[in-house]
C-alpha cells in the first residue's frame, strides 16, 4: 500500500523553508522522490528526481523524517536553516518497510501487533522464476504448509496457513489483488464419466483441477502480505478464517522511463520415476503364466522390453517464458505495463502449460488531493493435464501402467493403429497420445481505487477512500475420448465415445468506501481512526455437456448418441462493515482496537449481522527513554493480537435436496443424501497471537518469535447419519478444533563488506491441532476406508491423525501434520556474481501411499521381489502389502528440497556504456532451477501429493499421480 | 470545484451506505428441495418423485449382486481397481468382512435411500389436501406402490446382515426404530407387502404415473399386486411358511406353462447420461484380469450335460487369475449395458412353487422341477422323492436357474448348506453375513 504523498500548497504561514538534498550513501547517486515530513504533523514533501526537496515549517527547531522503502528511515533535528544533506543506507530487514492494518491503511512493520509475513518481488522470483505464483511460496515465510497436489503442469496447489482451519469449510485464504477479491475456484472437468473414480467408497472431484490463482503472473507482483490467521485477518470479516494473501503489483514511478525485458528458457523433467520391477523368467511364470513367460523370453532375447514408466513419465519438456514490462511517467500520471507469455512443456507428451497476460497498471493525481489509480489485468491460459490418478475403470495412465509389463507390445503400428493391452482394459500409450483434457481460461482482473483528501489541518487530516474490482472469467474444460481407445470401444464394454464439455463463467465485484482520519496531538499521541463499508458479489455458473457414443471423429456434443448436462450455480453476496481505531503513542505503544460487522447470502440466516472484533498492542522498549540510542540492539518489540473471523458453511449444506436422474426415460428425483440445516451457524475463529521482535545491529540481525492459539468454535461437520435414515451426512455445527503453534525467523545478514554480501533466512514452524470438542460420535472421512488408512475426526486427538482398522479395533497409525518445516534462504553477491539458494525442509507428516498396493495387485511394484516390508521376513514386499493393515500403507511424508537456486552474473551499466549509446543500465544473465535436489525416503514419485486436491486439510493420499518434476532455466534479462 | 466535489462526495456516501446493506437470501439454487413438495403437490411432482424410486433401487445394485455371487461362491470379481473383491470377501488369510468398506454400505445406504424417498412421498401424501390433483383411489394405489417397494428394498438390506438384523422403523429420521432380529424383520416386511397389497387392491383402474419399461405387463394397480404377491411368496419361503408361500403365489403371475419363464418386473438401464447402465456387463472382448466376473469351476464342471442355462458363462481363450484364483470361464449373464435385470421372474415362481410343495404336495414339486429341467434342455427328475433329496434338486435348479441374480448365498444359507460352498485357497472363509454399517452406531 502506497504512502500517500501530502503535498502542502503554500496556504500556511511559512516562516521557514528548509532545503536540502537526498542521496545513496553507497553510489552517491540521488535518491528521488524521498517522502520528507515534519514528525508528528502532517506536514510533509517529496524530494525531486534529482534529491533536492524543498519543505515549509512554521518554527525551529523541529525534526524532519526521511523515509524511503528499501532504506532506512532517518530523522534530523533541524535547529538552524542551512541545506541538509541526507544520506541513505539501503536496509536489511527493512524495519520501514510498510504492513497492511486496517483495510484502507498500512504502518510501519516495527509498528505492527502482528507477525508480518510479506514476500518482496526480488524473494518472490529472483532467483528463478516459479511455475505458477502459489507454487513461488515454498519455504518464503513461516506458518504456511505449501502442497502441490500432483506435478500435473497449470498448478494445482493447497496453501495451508497456521494449519487446520476448518474440516468441511474452506481452507485456502483469500486472495485479494490491488483491492479486488480474486477467485480462487478448482472446477472439475467431469472426467468421472470415465475414470468412474468417484464410486467406490469414496464420493468426490478427484479430476485433479487446477486453481485459479495460477492464472496470476508473478512478474507483476511488487509485494505480497499475508495475513496468517483471525488476528490479522479479522478486518476481512465472514470468509477470511482462512487467512488472506494481500497482493499488490508493480506501478509506476515518475521519471525516465524504465524497460525491462527477460527471457527464460530451459526443461522440465521428472524427479523420481520408481522404475520397473526385476524380472526373471521364473517370476514371470510364478506371477503370470506360462503365455506371459513365453512372450516375456522372446522380448529380451530380442531386446525389444520397454520401460513404459520411463516411456510415459521420461520426458523432456520446454520451457518458454517471456516478460516485458515498461514503466514511468510524470509527477501527475504514472503508468505501468507488462505482457508475459509462458509456454512450457510437461513431462508427458501433449501435457504442457501456456499463458498469457497483459497488465496495465495506471495512477493519476489530476490535483494535490485526489488520487486516482487502476489496476487491469487480462489473463489467457490453457492447460493439458493427461488423464491420471484414480479411477475404477483401468483407464487413468497411472492405473494402467500398473497392469503393464515390459514385454508387452503397446506401441502403434505403421498405420497408426496401437494394439490393445494385452493385460489391461486401456493402452497407456494411446490414452497419452489421443486423450485431450484441457482447461482454458480468459479471465480479466480490473480494480480502481481514488484517494481523496477531505479535509488537512496542520494536527488532522480526513481521508476518502473508494475502491472497486471486477473478477470475471470463463473458463473452458475440453475433455475428449476418442471413439479408437481400446478402453472405449463398444466390444470392450465402452462408451464408443466421450467428449465432456464444461464451461464456467463467473462474475465477481467488489466495492467499498473508507474514511480515514488522522490526529496528532502535541505530545506525540496520534490517533487513527477508519470506517468503512463493503460490498461483495459472487455469481459462478458451470454447465459441463456430457456426450458419449461420438460420431465418427466428431467431438460437438450435438454428434453423439447419448448428451447429459449439469449445471451447478452459485450467488452469494456480502455486506459489511468495518471500523478501527489505532492509537500510537511516540511509537511505544501501538494499539488498535476495531470490529467488522458482516451480513452474507452464505450464512443460514441472511438477515443476521455477525460481529467479528480485534485487538492488538505493540511495545517497542526500544522506543522508551531508557533505551540506549547508540546500542546496537535495535528493537525490542512485544507484541500480542486477538481477532475473530468466520468461516462460511460449504455450498449446500443449508439445504435439504433432490436430485434429478432418469430411468429408462422417465425422469425421477432422487434425495441427495445429505441433510441439510436451514439454521447452520458459520464457524467462527478466535486466534490470540503473541511475539517478540527483536533487532540487532542496524538490521543486520533481526529475530521475530511467535506463538498462536488458534480456535475454531461451531465447527461445521458433515458428521454421518445411520444410513437407515435414508441419509449418509448431515451437516452440523457440532464441534470445535483448536491449533496451537510457534514461528521462528532469522534474518540476517551475518557478512557485508565492499564486494561481498551474504543475506540468510531462516524459518522454522511448528502447528498441532486438536479437536477440542466433539458433539456427535467420531466418524472416520477422506481417503479410502479404514481397512487402507483413512482420517478421523475424534475429540482429544489430532485433527489430521490417521487411522487403520486392526483386529482389536482402530489404532493411530499416523498423522497428516509434519513435526516442524523449516527453510533456509541464502543469497550471496560477490560484485557482480549472485548466487542465492532455497532450501526447504519438512519433517514428518505422513502420507496414505496406495500407489504401491496398486503396483502389488497386478504384480508390477518396482520392488515386489524385494524385502523389507513384512516385519517377519517370509513374504517378498509385493506379496506382503496387499493383505497388510493401514500402518503398512501409511508412510513418512518428510522431505529437503532444494527448492529454488539460481546463480546469476550482472553486466552494469559502466560496460555497457558504449552499446546502444549507453542506454541499457543492466544486463544479468545466469541459470537457475527448481527442486533440484530432493531427499526424501518414500516409495512412490513425490510425498508431496494429494489425490483428493486442496479443498480440504486431508491432503497426503497418494493414488498414482502425475508424477512431480524439477525445472532447469537459463535466464538473461535486460533492462534499459 | 472543491465545492461540487464535496457535495458529490457526500452523495455517494450516502447513496453507497442505503444500498449496500440488504443482502439476499437464496434457496438451493441447483436443486428441488423437500420442503417445497409439503404444499401444493401436482401430478408432475408425484411423477417425478416415484421416478425418483425407480432410479434409486437401482443405486449400487451391481455391489449387492457382486456381494451375494462373490460370497456364494458363483463367481470371483477380479479389479484391478480394489483389491477387497478377492481378499475381504473370500476371507483371504484373517482377512474379514469390514463394517465400513464400500462392500456392505454402498447398497446398505442406497436401499435406505429408496425407503426414505418413499417414505417422504407417503408423508407428501398425508399431510396435505390433494383431492384437487388426484382421487382417492390413485392416492391409494400410489400408497401400494411404495409399500411395496419399501418392502421390497428392506428385504435386499436383509439378505446381507441376516442375523444381524436390520432397522424395519425409518420413517421419522429423528427418531429410528430399533435394530430387529431376522424374524421380526422378515414378518415387518410381510406386514409391508400385505398392507401394499390392500392399498392396490382398493386402488383403482390406473396409477397417477408412468413407470419405465421393466414394468410393461405391471403398471396397473390390479398387475402390479401380482408382482407384490410374486415378492411376498418370496419372503414366505425364506420364513419357511409353505402354505403362505402357495397362497401367494396362487395371486401371483405364477404360470406353470414353461414358456415364459422371463415374465415379470424388471430393473430398467440405459445410456442416459443421468441414468445407470447395467454393472453386471462386462463385454467378451473387455474381459481382462482387471476387469472380469470369472466363473467359480464347480458351476461348470457340476453342470448335468447339455444344460442350456451353460450360456450364461463364455470359455475365454486362456484362464484369468489375479491373487491366486483363476478360471477358464466368465459370467456373461447379461449382454449388454442395457440389458433388463430382473426384480422377480416367472422361473423363480415356478422354483418357488416347487420349494413349497416339497412338503405339501411333492408330487407336484417334481411336476415343478420338471418345467424347470425340461426348459434347460434336461431330461426330466429320476432321482428319490424324499424331503432331503427334493431339497437337493431344487437347490440344484435355483443354483442354475438363478445363476448370478443373488440368489445362491441366500438359498444355500437358508438350509444350512454353507459348508458345502466350495472354497479356493486354504485360509478363505465362507461368511454368513455382513456386519452391520459402523455408521448405524450399534
Amino acid at each position: 500500500m502506497m504512502l500517500l504523498l501530502f503535498i502542502f500548497p503554500a496556504v500556511l504561514f511559512a516562516q521557514e523553508t528548509l532545503t536540502g538534498k537526498t542521496i545513496n550513501e553507497s553510489t552517491g547517486v540521488a535518491v528521488p522522490f524521498v517522502n520528507v515530513i515534519e514528525k508528528g504533523t502532517s506536514n510533509g514533501t517529496t524530494s525531486d528526481l534529482d534529491g533536492n526537496f524543498s519543505l515549509s515549517v512554521e518554527s525551529l527547531p523541529t525534526t524532519l523524517v526521511f523515509s524511503y522503502i528499501g532504506f532506512e528511515t532517518q530523522e534530523r533535528v533541524v535547529t538552524q536553516n542551512s541545506p541538509i544533506n541526507v544520506s541513505f543506507i539501503e536496509a536489511a530487514a527493512s524495519l520501514d518497510e510498510v504492513v497492511i492494518t486496517g483495510l484502507a491503511t498500512s504502518i510501519k512493520r516495527s509498528n505492527s501487533a502482528n507477525a508480518v509475513a510479506s514476500i518482496s518481488a526480488e524473494e518472490l522470483i529472483g532467483t528463478t522464476p516459479p511455475p505458477t505464483l502459489d507454487g513461488a511460496f515454498y519455504g518464503k515465510f513461516a506458518g504456511a504448509v505449501v502442497n502441490a497436489n500432483s506435478g500435473a503442469p497449470g498448478g494445482g496447489l493447497s496453501i495451508k496457513l497456521r494449519g487446520a482451519t476448518s474440516i468441511q469449510g474452506n481452507t485456502q485464504p483469500l486472495y485479494i489483488i490491488d483491492g479486488v477479491y480474486v477467485d480462487n475456484s478448482s472446477i472439475a472437468a467431469g472426467l468421472n464419466t470415465v475414470s468412474a473414480a468417484a464410486s467406490g467408497g469414496s464420493a468426490s472431484n478427484q479430476d485433479n483441477p487446477t486453481n485459479r490463482i495460477a492464472d496470476i503472473n508473478p512478474e507483476d507482483i511488487a509485494n505480497i502480505e499475508i495475513l496468517k490467521g483471525a488476528s490479522a485477518a479479522a478486518i476481512y470479516g465472514s470468509g477470511a478464517a482462512a487467512g488472506v494473501v494481500i497482493i499488490t503489483t508493480k506501478r509506476g514511478k515518475a521519471g525516465e522511463t524504465k524497460f525491462r525485458f527477460s527471457q527464460s528458457m530451459g526443461w522440465t523433467e521428472a524427479i523420481n520415476l520408481l522404475g520397473v520391477r526385476d524380472y526373471t523368467e521364473q517370476r514371470v511364470l510364478d506371477s503370470f503364466g506360462e503365455d506371459d513367460r513365453a512372450a516375456f523370453v522372446a522380448a529380451r532375447d530380442a531386446g525389444t522390453l520397454v520401460d513404459y514408466e520411463d516411456e510415459i513419465y521420461g520426458e523432456k519438456g520446454l520451457i518458454n517464458i517471456t516478460n516485458f514490462s515498461m514503466s514511468g511517467g510524470s509527477e501527475k500520471t504514472r503508468f505501468f505495463a507488462g505482457v508475459t507469455h509462458n509456454d512450457e512443456d510437461g513431462i508427458v507428451k501433449n501435457t504442457g502449460y501456456g499463458k498469457t497476460s497483459l497488465r496495465l497498471n495506471l495512477d493519476h493525481t489530476p490535483t494535490d488531493f485526489l488520487k486516482l489509480s487502476m489496476s487491469s489485468n487480462f489473463i489467457n491460459s490453457s492447460s493439458d493435464r493427461g488423464f491420471f490418478n484414480n479411477d475404477n475403470s483401468g483407464a487413468t495412465i497411472g492405473i494402467a501402467l500398473t497392469a503393464t509389463r515390459p514385454w508387452d507390445a503397446l506401441f502403434p503400428n505403421e498405420n497408426g493403429i496401437y494394439p490393445d493391452h494385452p493385460n489391461n482394459s486401456s493402452n497407456p500409450l494411446q490414452t497419452r497420445d489421443l486423450v485431450k483434457n484441457n482447461e482454458t481460461v480468459n479471465r480479466i482482473i480490473m480494480g480502481g481505487s481514488a484517494n481523496l483528501d477531505l479535509y488537512k489541518a496542520d494536527k488532522s487530516n480526513l481521508e476518502l477512500i473508494l475502491r472497486g474490482g471486477l473478477d470475471f472469467y470463463g473458463q473452458s474444460t475440453r475433455a475428449l475420448f476418442p471413439k479408437a481407445l481400446q478402453g472405449q470401444k463398444i466390444a470392450n464394454g465402452g462408451l464408443n465415445g466421450v467428449s465432456v464439455q464444461g464451461d464456467t463463467q463467473n462474475k465477481n465485484y467488489n466495492l467499498s468506501a473508507f474514511l480515514v482520519h488522522n490526529y496528532f496531538t502535541d505530545n506525540n499521541l496520534n490517533f487513527r481512526t477508519q470506517a468503512g463499508i463493503t460490498r461483495e458479489y459472487f455469481d459462478q455458473n458451470t454447465e459441463l455437456i456430457t456426450a458419449t457414443g461420438l460420431v465418427a471423429s466428431e467431438t460437438n456434443v450435438d454428434q453423439a448418441a447419448n448428451t447429459g448436462t449439469d449445471q451447478t450455480r452459485l450467488l452469494q453476496e456480502n455486506s459489511g462493515f468495518f471500523a478501527q481505531e489505532e492509537v500510537n503513542y511516540k511509537d511505544m505503544f501501538i494499539a488498535t482496537l476495531g470490529v467488522r460487522g458482516d451480513k452474507s447470502s452464505n450464512n443460514g440466516d441472511a438477515k443476521e449481522l455477525f460481529y467479528y472484533p480485534k485487538a492488538s498492542l505493540a511495545v517497542n522498549l526500544n522506543e522508551f527513554e531508557f533505551w540506549n540510542e547508540g546500542s546496537n540492539w535495535n528493537q525490542f518489540k512485544l507484541r500480542a493480537a486477538y481477532g475473530e473471523a468466520g468461516n462460511f458453511p460449504p455450498f449446500g449444506a443449508l439445504f435439504t435436496s433432490y436430485d434429478a436422474f432418469s430411468t429408462d426415460g422417465v425422469l425421477g428425483i432422487s434425495l441427495v443424501g445429505i441433510r441439510g440445516d436451514a439454521n447452520l451457524k458459520s464457524e467462527r475463529q478466535k486466534e490470540l497471537e503473541f511475539g517478540t521482535d527483536v533487532n540487532f545491529f542496524s538490521g543486520r540481525v533481526g529475530l521475530s518469535a511467535t506463538y498462536y492459539i488458534k480456535t475454531v468454535d461451531d465447527l461445521i461437520l458433515r458428521a454421518d447419519l445411520e444410513p437407515s435414515t435414508g441419509f449418509t451426512r448431515q451437516f452440523v455445527n457440532a464441534g470445535s478444533l483448536e491449533n496451537k503453534g510457534i514461528e521462528l525467523s532469522l534474518d540476517t545478514r551475518p557478512v557485508v563488506t565492499e564486494n561481498f554480501l551474504w543475506d540468510l533466512g531462516i524459518n522454522f514452524f511448528k502447528n498441532k491441532s486438536e479437536i477440542t470438542e466433539l458433539r456427535v460420535p467420531p466418524f472416520n472421512l477422506g481417503a479410502f476406508g479404514a481397512g487402507l488408512g483413512s482420517f478421523r475426526i475424534e475429540e482429544g486427538k489430532s485433527a489430521t491423525q490417521i487411522i487403520g482398522s486392526f483386529p482389536e479395533g482402530l489404532r493411530v497409525v499416523g498423522d497428516a501434520e509434519p513435526d516442524f518445516q523449516m527453510a533456509f534462504n541464502n543469497n550471496l553477491e560477490y560484485k557482480n556474481i549472485q548466487f542465492s539458494m532455497l532450501w526447504q525442509w519438512k519433517q514428518g507428516g505422513e502420507n496414505v501411499n496406495l500407489t504401491t498396493l496398486l503396483t502389488d495387485l497386478n504384480q508390477t511394484s518396482h520392488d515386489f521381489d524385494d524385502f523389507g516390508v513384512d516385519p517377519s521376513g517370509e513374504l517378498p514386499n509385493g506379496e506382503f502389502r496387499p493383505g497388510a493393515n493401514a500402518s503398512v500403507h501409511t508412510e513418512d511424508a518428510s522431505y529437503v528440497r532444494l527448492r529454488e537456486v539460481g546463480l546469476y552474473y550482472t553486466i552494469q551499466s559502466e560496460t555497457l556504456a558504449n552499446v546502444l549509446s549507453g542506454s541499457i543500465d543492466s544486463i544479468k544473465l545466469g541459470f537457475s532451477g527448481t527442486n533440484l535436489i530432493n531427499i526424501f525416503d518414500y516409495n512412490s514419485f513425490d510425498p508431496e501429493v494429494s489425490n483428493f486436491g486442496g479443498g480440504s486439510i486431508f491432503t497426503g493420499v497418494d493414488v498414482l499421480p502425475f508424477p512431480s518434476s524439477k525445472r532447469f532455466l537459463f535466464n538473461l534479462s535486460v533492462n534499459f | 470545484m472543491k465545492t461540487y466535489i464535496n457535495k458529490i462526495l457526500l452523495l455517494s456516501l450516502i447513496f453507497i451506505s442505503v444500498t449496500s446493506c440488504e443482502v439476499q437470501e437464496f434457496s438451493d439454487l441447483n436443486n428441488a428441495e423437500v420442503d417445497a413438495f409439503e404444499n401444493n403437490l401436482n401430478r408432475g411432482d408425484l411423477q417425478d418423485l416415484v421416478g425418483g424410486i425407480l432410479y434409486s433401487s437401482r443405486l449400487r445394485l451391481g455391489i449387492y449382486f457382486d456381494d451375494n455371487g462373490i460370497i456364494g461362491r458363483e463367481y470371483y470379481r477380479f479389479s484391478a481397481s480394489d483389491p477387497r473383491f478377492t481378499s475381504d470377501m473370500l476371507g483371504k488369510g484373517s482377512l474379514i468382512l469390514d463394517n465400513n468398506t464400500f462392500y456392505i454400505t454402498a447398497p446398505w445406504g442406497s436401499r435406505y435411500r429408496t425407503v426414505k424417498n418413499a417414505n417422504l412421498i407417503l408423508g407428501f401424501l398425508e399431510n396435505q389436501d390433494l383431492s384437487a390433483q388426484f382421487t382417492d383411489q390413485e392416492i391409494t394405489a400410489t400408497k401400494g406402490f411404495l409399500k411395496t417397494f419399501i418392502g421390497y428394498e428392506l428385504l435386499l438390506n436383509l439378505n446381507l446382515t441376516y442375523q444381524n438384523g436390520i432397522r424395519v422403523d425409518v420413517a421419522d429420521e429423528n427418531n429410528l426404530g430399533p435394530f430387529v432380529s431376522y424374524d421380526a424383520s422378515l414378518s415387518a416386511i410381510r406386514d409391508f407387502l400385505e398392507e401394499g397389497a390392500i392399498d392396490l387392491t382398493a386402488g383403482g383402474a390406473e396409477f397417477p404415473f408412468i413407470l419405465s419399461s421393466g414394468f410393461n405387463g405391471f403398471n396397473t394397480p390390479a398387475t402390479f399386486l401380482q408382482a407384490n404377491k410374486a415378492i411376498s411368496a418370496r419372503v414366505a419361503a425364506y420364513q419357511g411358511d409353505a402354505a403362505a408361500a402357495l397362497a401367494f403365489l396362487d395371486d401371483s403371475f405364477l404360470n406353470l406353462s414353461g414358456e415364459d419363464l422371463n415374465t415379470g418386473i424388471y430393473y430398467n438401464f440405459s445410456l442416459d447420461q443421468k441414468d445407470i447402465v447395467n454393472p453386471l456387463f462386462v463385454s467378451i472382448d473387455g474381459i481382462t484380469s482387471a476387469n472380469s466376473r470369472v466363473v467359480e469351476p464347480s458351476f461348470v464342471t457340476d453342470a448335468e450335460i447339455g444344460d442350456n442355462r451353460l450360456s450364461k458363462v463364455v470359455e475365454l481363450d486362456s484362464p484369468l487369475s489375479q491373487d491366486g484364483l483363476s478360471g477358464n470361464y466368465a459370467v456373461f449373464r447379461y449382454t449388454s449395458l442395457i440389458d433388463d435385470i430382473p426384480i422377480i421372474r416367472n422361473e423363480e415362481l415356478i422354483l418357488l412353487y416347487a420349494e413349497a410343495n416339497i412338503t405339501v404336495n411333492p408330487d407336484e414339486a417334481v411336476n415343478a422341477l420338471n418345467i424347470i429341467r425340461e426348459s434347460a434342455g434336461l431330461n426330466p427328475y429320476t432321482g428319490p422323492t424324499d424331503t432331503e433329496s427334493l431339497i437337493d434338486e431344487m437347490l440344484k435348479q435355483r443354483r442354475y436357474s438363478l445363476y448370478a441374480e443373488g440368489h445362491r448365498w441366500i438359498d444355500v444359507r437358508r438350509y444350512n448348506r454353507l459348508d458345502e460352498l466350495p472354497i479356493a485357497r486354504a485360509d478363505d472363509d465362507v461368511f454368513v453375513q455382513f456386519p452391520i454399517p459402523l455408521t448405524e452406531n450399534q
